[in-house]
């Protein structure tokens, strides 16, 4: 090997003209998390008419079912094919929110009128009209364990815990002294819900309780725009101004943690999950996603109290929702777009169900004959036959890979490579060629002897690239250089007099830049110098 | 002792009669190589110096291939014969003149058939007479000359020639002609078919018009081939057939207008010329059949013409000028010698290279402007090696202890094409401490102004093949400036370059975490921080042992700095002239530094005391100091000047350079050694581990460390700095360790000040003045806020004496 080794060094090797390095990105690579995240496969759902101010999953994962506040419509979709599937009009007003019950055949929705109506999700027939509130209605939830009530919440200040078979009030609880606009129900306890308000309180409710008092209390700071229990039932998170806010409710309304990663108004909340596998065990772990009008959804670990993905939307985002499976993902926004995302399965998992499916092991497939020397068809092996376990492998040298410009340069004709290296469409590699050039000391030389419609080239070339800061160190001089050796070329020809008149365009929007980055810099640097001193 | 790095390609070498072996004259000694497996077989010591010329005695039956006879010849006026499958010293022939080169055609034409006594043989020998040297400075100092090898004695008034130089004798394959080539002539002679001590040799003269650089024989006609410098190959077809012819006058005088291109009135039937070559011509070879024409010249292309027709074919991409073509008795095996002291085995038909015989690098020309940027080499001291910079933009990695090159790094992705003029250069190479890592520099020389691009590179060494990988490229890490020095740091993953821009960088590598299998995969390099001292060029940088200072050298100041948080801890000293180099001294207090330029010196600074501690005028090439001694070595480079009188000449003898250990604390060294070529050399302390087998050489017992000198033509040497016996090194002799006055008498180390002594004074004076000057008393004494300033009387004091402080150091 060694011998090898050095007969390869003995004869001096031919190099193709690469191009520098570029700098790789100095974050680090996509966490396994924010790969998890990012592997939702988007779609985009457009043509809805205005704001989706609501969005919910079916409980049910089989339906493969989410419906969207749209207007004053209702529309389900699959998750599966982000594609409607039907809608319910037969609202008054703009739907405000929605709520599938826990088996997924009922949903109900609120209207700004302030009306709230039960339907069946099947035929779209309402089924009950739930009619108390004075002020347009802003919330509606089924309890988790509970079919029979539901929890409503308006801008009367009220919140309506409803009996939805009789169509009436059971408890109207007072003490909010803004509009009610987000509440969330247990999800380990069918009589305790929490309601936010833009009065900046939670207030966690218990209709068990006679005196129709809240329960706990909590302040956010910010009027409220959504809440939601995380999924042990012990804890809230509320959304309020730019602030997620954590609160322990088993320590008394506690807060735990505030994230402030967003730059504008966070307007909804939601528990993702992450289906992931570690020592051949299913985990689940949960996370808190949470979307605002700056566009961006990020995922935040509660447990390690760390944003772990960021994700930016071109629009304001106004609410999300993961299906239960966490297979698909909606985000509506305010110009009435659904963001979908479906997560794509792997293949060994569907295969694994596939085979889960069958019962059955591996089938053993008939043993191939093994070739041997003796065998008329062991010298009929063809070129792609795979070596064996055993077999020495000589491996063939990598052929060098030569562009036309290299083979050019080889050939030591340094003009005709620099001008296949121009009519390229890579400027990299044009760059690569003139350093070799500049090595070889042939560049000028080759400026020099490049007739009209080259130089034309050149002069297009460095147009566009020689403000470009990765290359503009060897082309600002080079663009000085073949001005001062072809200005009489250039003086006569029309088009170089464009090439030219682009060129000089280009330098001064440079020199601007450069201008209003050094003010930039004068402003910059004092403060910078205060911060250091600290 | 080891010693190494040997030039293969001083001269040509000579295959053994059964092409088994390759004879390479290297340095004093020839060494033997096997063709087949490239690997050195055994060496022929006992020349005392150059060996120019070795010839295998030619097997005359077939029997007799296995014969192993060699005549050697030496610059130390010598003629030796050798069995060289013993190997054996058979018998010396002192002539007393420097031999520069040997032919010896009587073996090459003896027939088989004379059983009886055999012919005296003769050799004709290039000589240097020196004899009266003060007269012949100007004349003609070389001579061809005949030397009867069978009675060991030149023969007395036989002079062929004399020439200005001792010139490079050819002689065909049949040993019937012999010539040399001055300037534009070529002088040929018909060797006698008996010869005898008296009879002289017939001579023509062909003449060209430009200096002629190599001439070679047809084997069997009387074909005559000359290169010239312009890369011109002249063949000239039957020469000397009026003067060699049998029998006097035997044809009439050609016509001027029969024999073209022969110039005046030469004795040649015609001359043409073929003209591929773009530079001088090195090597011109006939083939055996004589059909082919081998000729080969600084562009490293091997050329073989057709010898009737003039058509051409390549072995191109030598990737070094080839120097010498030479052919075996087997037809199908010959040698080319590169000037990268490589030797390629060829295999002959389809010239394929089978092996290469590989030497150390011979150190590479490199353009004036960036003479000052390259540092020389980088040693891996534990592993006893060496990274050396090669022409063609790689890095050869050479073991001290084996002599043989281990890896080779292509630094550079570039063809290297020997004849251009350089416009790339690795100007920087360093070693971590464990061998692990490797960072290079490389400049890219601008076309008037354009393109210039200095190229920072971090390597990794691979865990399983032991080959050293890219791992991160910096371009321009100091914008446009060069880089002066790089430094790594002894334990962690940290190093650092300064540059002539005015700061230093220190890099970081981010896979502190990682475990080691990953770094290579992973592992990048980023930058830490940068610094800079009022804008003064950086020139010189090092960490301490631990690793705990960085040492930065701002031209004549020493800036000593915390790596990690980036802070200026200290400011020392200065010097009159830029420092160029920095070491610290093993784990004491002490940092040596050198500096070049019209005032050098070797400085040695106190870390405890902030202050120099002494230091002599010195030009010192290069710096080693041990890891854990407080010892250092300092290799000085004696200027002309201090040679030039006579009491010194007997002492150097015509060394240039002085090896000296100090202990840091103590400014009298504790060891000397002369050297030779100290130019461009360098000097390590190499860890020699106990389960190597060199230790066991070393007397025995159990060695701390070995000093490795390498001097400016690669050529190295391994020794013990501690052993008090005389070691007879050849181009390396212990002088008796001369004193610090005899060395301050020679000059060469004239003492720069007694500054130990001054130190006490300052104390003293900072105790009456009430702010505490830092080093240089009157730069000092009178900066600072004025209602800080003493009264005038105690400043004025404080001032004459250090005026007497200077005094007392001009009048030591």
């Amino acid at each position: 090997m060694a011998d090898q080794h050095q007969q390869n060094t003995t004869i001096s090797k031919a190099f193709p003209v690469k191009p520098k390095l570029k700098p790789k990105p100095r974050t680090p690579s996509k966490s396994p998390e924010s790969k998890y995240w990012s592997s939702f496969k988007s779609h985009q759902i457009q043509n809805l008419i205005s704001s989706i101010p609501s969005i919910a999953f079916s409980p049910v994962p089989s339906s493969h079912l989410f419906a969207a506040a749209n207007s004053a419509s209702l529309t389900f979709f699959s998750s599966q094919t982000f594609s409607p599937t039907s809608s319910i009009s037969s609202f008054s007003d703009v739907v405000s929110s929605c709520s599938f019950r826990s088996d997924g055949s009922l949903i109900a929705a609120s209207d700004l009128s302030g009306l709230v109506q039960v339907f069946d999700v099947k035929t779209r027939t309402p089924l009950r009209r739930l009619r108390s509130h004075t002020r347009p209605a802003r919330f509606v939830k089924y309890p988790v364990h509970d079919k029979l009530h539901l929890v409503s919440g308006g801008d009367d200040t009220v919140v309506k815990y409803w009996d939805v078979a009789g169509e009436s009030v059971v408890l109207d609880l007072l003490g909010h002294k803004d509009y009610v606009r987000c509440g969330d129900c247990s999800p380990v306890n069918a009589e305790m819900f929490v309601t936010g308000s833009y009065d900046h309180t939670v207030k966690l409710w218990d209709v068990r309780v006679e005196s129709k008092k809240s329960v706990i209390e909590v302040n956010h700071g910010k009027p409220i725009e959504d809440v939601m229990f995380l999924p042990s039932g012990g804890m809230i998170a509320t959304a309020g101004g730019n602030t997620v806010k954590i609160w322990d409710l088993i320590g008394g309304g506690k807060m735990v943690h505030s994230l402030e990663s967003h730059n504008k108004t966070v307007t909804s909340i939601c528990v993702g999950k992450i289906m992931g596998q570690e020592n051949g065990e299913e985990t689940i772990q949960y996370r808190i996603m949470s979307v605002g009008l700056d566009g961006y959804m990020k995922v935040f670990d509660y447990a390690k109290m760390k944003v772990t993905h960021s994700m930016r939307f071109p629009a304001p985002l106004m609410s999300v929702g993961v299906s239960q499976d966490c297979m698909a993902r909606a985000i509506g926004t305010s110009n009435g777009i659904i963001f979908g995302g479906k997560r794509k399965m792997k293949e060994n998992e569907e295969k694994s169900e596939l085979r889960d499916f069958l019962g059955l092991g591996s089938v053993e497939e008939p043993q191939r004959r093994i070739l041997r020397p003796t065998y008329f068809r062991y010298f009929h092996r063809s070129q792609g036959e795979k070596p064996n376990e055993g077999d020495y492998l000589i491996m063939r040298p990598k052929k060098v890979k030569f562009a036309e410009h290299d083979k050019l340069l080889k050939k030591f004709r340094h003009k005709e490579a620099l001008v296949s290296a121009l009519t390229g469409k890579n400027p990299e590699n044009v760059v690569a060629v003139m350093e070799e050039l500049v090595a070889r000391r042939k560049l000028l030389k080759c400026v020099s002897n490049l007739d009209e419609e080259e130089l034309g080239l050149l002069l297009g070339f460095l147009h566009k690239y020689s403000t470009m800061p990765r290359h503009s160190g060897l082309l600002m001089g080079l663009t000085r250089k073949v001005l001062e050796m072809r200005a009489d070329d250039i003086r006569g020809s029309d088009a170089l007099k464009g090439h030219i008149r682009n060129l000089k365009r280009s330098v001064e929007e440079e020199i601007r830049i450069q201008e209003s980055l050094q003010e930039i810099q004068g402003i910059i640097s004092p403060l910078l110098r205060i911060a250091g001193r600290r | 002792m080891i010693r190494g790095g040997k030039n293969y390609v001083s001269s040509p070498p000579a295959f053994s009669n059964d092409t088994k072996r390759l004879l390479v004259c290297s340095g004093n000694a020839v060494s033997i190589f096997s063709t087949a497996t490239g690997l050195l077989i055994t060496s022929l010591e006992g020349h005392t110096a150059l060996v120019t010329a070795v010839v295998v005695a030619p097997a005359t039956s077939s029997a007799s291939k296995i014969l192993c006879y060699c005549w050697t010849a030496s610059l130390d006026g010598t003629i030796r014969y050798w069995d060289f499958s013993v190997p054996e010293l058979i018998k010396t022939i002192d002539i007393k003149f420097p031999i520069y080169s040997m032919v010896i055609p009587s073996i090459l034409s003896q027939p088989a058939e004379n059983n009886e006594k055999p012919a005296k043989i003769f050799a004709y020998l290039s000589v240097e007479g020196t004899k009266e040297p003060e007269k012949q400075s100007k004349a003609l100092c070389g001579q061809i000359r005949k030397c009867n090898l069978t009675d060991s004695r030149l023969v007395g008034g036989v002079t062929l020639a004399e020439t200005k130089q001792p010139e490079l004798i050819t002689i065909s394959s049949c040993g019937k002609y012999i010539g040399i080539r001055i300037k534009r002539k070529l002088h040929i002679w018909k060797v006698p078919s008996a010869d005898s001590d008296r009879t002289m040799a017939k001579k023509i003269t062909l003449r060209h018009t430009k200096n002629m650089t190599v001439t070679a024989f047809h084997p069997t006609q009387r074909i005559l081939a000359a290169g010239d410098v312009t890369g011109r190959i002249l063949i000239w077809r039957g020469y000397g057939n009026r003067t060699f012819a049998i029998g006097d006058g035997g044809r009439s005088v050609n016509n001027e207008e029969e024999r073209p291109g022969v110039r005046g009135n030469d004795d040649a039937d015609c001359c043409t010329t073929w003209h591929w070559h773009a530079a001088e011509v090195n090597t011109l070879f006939f083939s055996s059949d004589g059909a082919y024409l081998y000729s080969g010249g600084k562009e490293g292309v091997l050329v073989v013409w057709q010898l009737d027709t003039g058509k051409k074919k390549f072995l191109p991409r030598i990737g070094s000028p080839l120097l010498y073509f030479t052919d075996s008795p087997d037809p199908s095996l010959s040698s080319i010698s590169c000037a990268d002291n490589q030797i390629h085995l060829l295999k002959m038909p389809s010239m394929e290279i089978l092996k290469s015989i590989s030497g150390i690098k011979l150190p590479c020309s490199f353009p004036e402007t960036y003479k000052g940027l390259c540092s020389g080499v980088a040693f891996d001291n534990n592993a006893g090696l060496i990274a050396l910079r090669t022409e063609n933009y790689s890095i050869q990695l050479y073991s001290l202890f084996d002599d043989r090159g281990i890896s080779e790094v292509q630094v550079c992705e570039r063809n290297h094409h020997p004849g251009d003029d350089v416009t790339v250069v690795v100007t920087l190479v360093t070693l971590s401490l464990d061998g692990s890592m490797m960072i290079t520099t490389e400049v890219k020389l601008a076309e008037e102004g354009l393109g210039g691009l200095v190229c920072l590179k971090f390597w990794a060494l691979g865990s399983d093949n032991r080959k050293f990988s890219l791992s991160t490229v910096v371009y321009e890490p100091h914008r446009d400036a060069g880089i002066s020095s790089i430094a790594f740091h002894p334990t962690r993953c940290m190093a650092v370059s300064s540059s002539y821009g005015g700061d230093f960088k220190t890099w970081v590598c981010n896979n502190g975490i990682q475990r080691r299998d990953q770094v290579l995969t992973s592992s990048r390099w980023t930058c830490h921080a940068v610094a800079s001292y009022k804008k003064k060029p950086m020139t010189a940088a090092t960490f301490s042992y631990d690793g705990s200072v960085l040492a930065v050298a701002a031209e004549t100041v020493i800036t000593l700095w915390d790596p990690d948080k980036n802070v200026l801890v200290a400011v020392i000293g200065e010097t009159l002239t830029p420092i160029v180099s920095l070491s610290f001294v093993g784990k004491s207090e002490y940092l040596v530094s050198a500096s070049w330029g019209s005032k050098p010196q070797l400085s040695v600074w106190s870390l405890s005391k902030l202050s120099i501690s002494w230091s002599y005028r010195l030009h010192v090439e290069a710096i080693a100091s041990a890891a854990d001694l407080s010892l250092f070595a300092a290799l000085v480079f004696l200027p002309k000047s201090s040679k030039s009188s006579e009491s010194n000449e007997t002492i150097f003898r015509g060394r240039d350079g002085v090896i000296l250990i100090f202990n840091a604390a103590d400014p009298v060294p504790s060891a000397t050694w002369l050297v030779n070529k100290a130019k461009g050399g360098a000097l390590a302390f190499l860890q020699v581990n106990q389960s190597s087998v060199e230790e066991n050489m070393f007397d025995g017992k159990p060695l701390g460390s070995l000093l490795a000198y390498i001097n400016g033509d690669h050529e190295y040497i391994l020794f013990e700095p501690h052993g008090k016996e005389a070691n007879e090194l050849g181009t390396i002799k212990q002088e008796a360790v001369p004193d610090l006055e005899e060395a301050g008498k020679f000059g060469y180390a004239s003492i720069y000040g007694e500054l130990p002594e001054s130190n006490l004074k300052r104390t003293q004076t900072s105790a009456v003045v009430p702010f505490v000057p830092s080093e240089k008393l009157l730069e000092t004494m009178f900066s600072g806020s004025s209602h800080n300033l003493p009264p005038l009387t105690k400043l004025c004091s404080a001032f004459l004496e250090s005026l007497l402080e200077k005094r007392i150091t001009v009048s030591d």
